[in-house]
């Protein structure tokens, strides 16, 4: 009896060790897996700044970075970027884009298995993940590489409690909207430079027998309903400014409070039958990127949309061409009280581990060469048209950005209030969560903005 | 109608009054056998046209996909552009599918084995506690993997390590064999959530085999490595082909445990996690999605049709006892 038991028991083991053994050959064979943590730290850290080219060497040390970015241009352009300073210092750099990176960074950390590097869109998980202690501030070097290339404006959403976890890489421009100006010249209409006159244009558009004024479409998938979030953002800005903006993103001021609540109902109003395209037929079913199509069709005046729409639109679309009449320009979003409120967004990366080699990498993306290069090496594989990136950082060759983009960068340069898509920062229960699914109900018509405002008001934590 | 009836041979036609009422009724009887097979017709039609849609899409570009349905095709749109992208030097779908390949590969023959020996054991062996070990065993079928992922994968990351409380002395449980971010974390996981199925349906079929066979090898001196290698084994092959098709299939589809188990390492994904993340950002390549489902579902056909006359033996396995 013993015997057939030791028999049995062989079995198993056998294949254990087959299966250990078959695991070391993959590794060997499918490319280097280990963490960088345990790849042989370098002896020699660059001190050379973020200098491309500047000869750090790493001995092949692996860096995985993630991020929710999976465009074609994009994920060419990172990869060039990247590969570029890996192969000059010695790094093996691997970026993933992840369609699901939302729920897949919280798997990776929890199972111990993060990337060495991941780019946040959204500084409030950033921060939830800092507190959590699974992020490593960044070293004193990228900090000065970070005070040399970037103000302190947009530094100010990586650093949580005081600590500097996060470093930008990209930059959005929000308060933006998008319109033909052959169309608008050809109808006799001038770009609003007030809220007041926004308001009037498009009430004159709707009573003209023509394309509708406004295009909006906030489908989106699982995030459906955050394009309804950006104009509340835009809103509260706009009616209340930034002081009021603060207290609402950090909920000392909650989403029933009456003056968040007229800011949420602001875009409803505006979002009439009379107002509006909707290429699928309601608001809440037309994907956010369909918007393109009929406003180059002539379907709709205008549509409010941040800079990264320019790659959304139809293939061959021009910019701020003005011998092209089916030329798409923008203006900026109106403001109602002069004080020129923009809103921003952006894409910060952060490290969770305190290898050499993860700090080098975190070092060249805070420098304004990272941003050149990658913007050229985007505006290359999207063929020439806008990029659809932007970094605000210091000190770049402007000639790399088209003239519609520069126009943008010297928008959020000038902006004296700048604030960060609010719903990124709130907690992402709310700000990827309630704001979208009950702002869609709101938009919807299914409850009206005081049910909204305290339902999503109910699901703050704590 | 009346020729599959040759027996009656009295009644084929000839326009004579008698035979009228045995001709009807066999050209109803005709109509109604033929109703089964319309309807099997009708519902392969149904089941297929979702897959044709998609086929006829992957050869349309994106503005033909996103202004009409696929039944307003027309040939002169069709494009081999979206499969020239999907293999393009940038998207690594080759690699993938290697991966996916190293991925369902082990996954499928090694649960096989294990399970094959298992369910011999369980079905012809008399040991103490068979019972006991096989319902627990199959009772494991009821325990959802999702809930086991980070637990496992924590193991893959760190081994599993226990420390004796009063003895301060730490045992190293499983050891730490970095399989975080490889196909080789993927398939042993696979290969453990498979193991209660395919030893249940390999136990079912097994125990199913006629007794006598089994006293008759044994008369002839044969022990039980024999037995399971020189007769179970060749017996079985409709059961292991079948369940080899499941399991093929499950584990070149899956994503969920990929997609945990690989994480960020971009350079051993498989083909499911590719195309997820192929559709771009707010799905502006969104066009590519149905030729790239092309590709993935190509290899699991060629295995389906390869092995499909097992599949439809060994579907019945365990059904019928005799």
């Amino acid at each position: 009896m013993t015997k057939r038991w030791l028999k049995l028991a062989a079995v198993p083991i056998a294949l254990a060790f087959v299966a250990a053994a078959c695991g070391s050959d993959d590794e060997s064979g499918g490319g280097d897996t280990t963490p960088a943590s345990e790849a042989p730290a370098a002896t020699d850290a660059p001190d050379d700044g973020g200098d491309a080219g500047g000869g750090g060497d790493f001995d092949g040390a692996t860096v995985t970075i993630t991020g929710p970015e999976r465009d074609d241009p994009s994920i060419a352009s990172l990869n060039d970027v990247l590969g570029e300073f890996g192969e000059a210092n010695n790094i093996n750099i691997e970026y993933t884009g992840d369609a699901d990176w939302e729920a897949n960074i919280n798997t990776q950390v929890q199972g111990g298995n993060p990337p060495n590097i991941s780019y946040f869109p959204q500084p409030g998980k950033l921060a939830d993940f800092a507190r959590a202690g699974n992020l490593k501030p960044v070293t004193d070097q990228v900090n000065e590489t970070l005070d040399e290339f970037w103000l302190d404006g947009f530094q100010l959403y990586g650093n949580v409690d005081g600590t500097q976890y996060g470093v930008p890489a990209k930059t959005d421009l929000k308060s933006l909207v998008w319109y033909q100006p052959a169309a608008f010249a050809a109808a006799g209409y001038e770009v609003p430079t007030t809220f007041a006159e926004f308001t009037a244009l498009i009430d004159t558009m709707a009573a003209a027998d023509g394309p509708k004024p406004l295009c909006v479409g906030i489908e989106s998938g699982q995030a459906t309903g955050w394009t309804y979030t950006d104009w509340v953002e835009e809103m509260v800005l706009r009616l209340h400014g930034p002081e009021v903006y603060d207290g609402w993103v950090d909920n000392s001021i909650p989403f029933d409070d009456e003056r968040i609540q007229e800011a949420m109902q602001a875009p409803v109003d505006l979002w009439t039958e009379d107002n509006v395209f909707a290429a699928a037929g309601s608001i809440a079913a037309t994907s956010f990127a369909d918007n393109g199509q009929p406003l180059v069709d002539g379907q709709c005046y205008m549509h409010r949309q941040a800079n990264f729409f320019a790659g959304l639109f139809p293939e061959g679309t021009t910019f701020a061409d003005p011998a092209d009449d089916s030329a798409v320009d923008v203006f900026y979003f109106p403001d109602i009280n002069g004080d020129k409120p923009v809103l921003t967004a952006g894409i910060f990366a952060a490290a969770f581990d305190e290898d050499p080699a993860t700090m080098a990498v975190m070092n060249y993306i805070a420098t304004a060469e990272y941003a050149e290069k990658r913007q050229a090496a985007q505006t290359e594989a999207v063929g020439g048209g806008l990029s659809g990136y932007l970094s605000a950082a210091i000190g770049q060759d402007p000639s790399v950005y088209q003239p519609l983009e520069q126009s943008f960068l010297s928008i959020l340069e000038s902006a004296e209030i700048a604030r960060f898509d609010g719903s990124d920062l709130m907690p992402a229960d709310v700000g990827a969560g309630t704001f979208w699914s009950e702002g869609t109900s709101l938009v919807n018509g299914d409850i009206d903005v005081s049910e909204a405002a305290s339902r999503i008001q109910a699901s703050w934590p704590g | 109608m009346s020729i599959t009836a040759p027996l009656v041979n009295d009644a084929s036609p000839g326009g004579q009054p008698g035979d009228e009422p045995s001709g009807i009724i066999d050209r109803v009887y005709g109509f109604l056998r033929g109703i089964p097979t319309g309807i099997l017709w009708f519902i392969v039609v149904i089941w297929s046209i979702p897959t044709l849609g998609l086929f006829v899409n992957s050869f349309r570009n994106r503005d033909g996909q996103r202004g009409s349905g696929w039944w307003n095709v027309s040939p002169s749109e069709l494009t081999f552009d979206n499969y020239d992208q999907i293999f393009g030097a940038r998207s690594g779908l080759l690699r993938s599918l290697l991966n996916s390949a190293a991925i369902a590969i082990p996954a499928t023959i090694i649960p096989i084995a294990i399970a094959a020996f298992a369910a011999y054991g369980f079905a012809w062996i008399d040991f103490k506690g068979r019972k006991g070990l096989f319902i627990a065993t199959v009772s494991l079928l009821a325990i959802p993997l999702q809930v086991a992922l980070i637990p496992l994968l924590q193991m893959f990351v760190g081994g599993a390590k226990y420390t004796v409380p009063l003895l301060d002395k730490t045992i190293t449980i499983v050891p730490d064999f970095d399989l975080a971010g490889t196909t080789t974390a993927v398939w042993l996981t696979h290969t453990g959530f498979a193991m209660p199925f395919a030893i249940f349906l390999l136990h079912n079929y097994i125990s199913s085999l006629p007794k006598d066979l089994f006293e008759a090898a044994r008369i002839d001196g044969a022990n039980h490595f024999t037995i399971f290698w020189r007769l179970v084994l060749p017996l079985s092959i409709p059961v292991l082909a079948a369940f080899a098709i499941f399991q093929f299939l499950w584990t070149w589809n899956d994503y969920l445990i990929a997609n945990t188990m690989i994480g960020a390492n971009a350079s051993q994904q498989p083909t499911t996690i590719l195309i997820a993340n192929l559709a771009g950002d707010f799905g502006r390549n969104e066009h590519v999605l149905p030729a790239a489902g092309f590709v993935q579902a190509f290899v699991p056909l060629v295995v389906f049709f390869a092995l499909q006359r097992y599949f439809v033996r060994g579907i019945l396995a365990g059904s019928v006892k005799g």
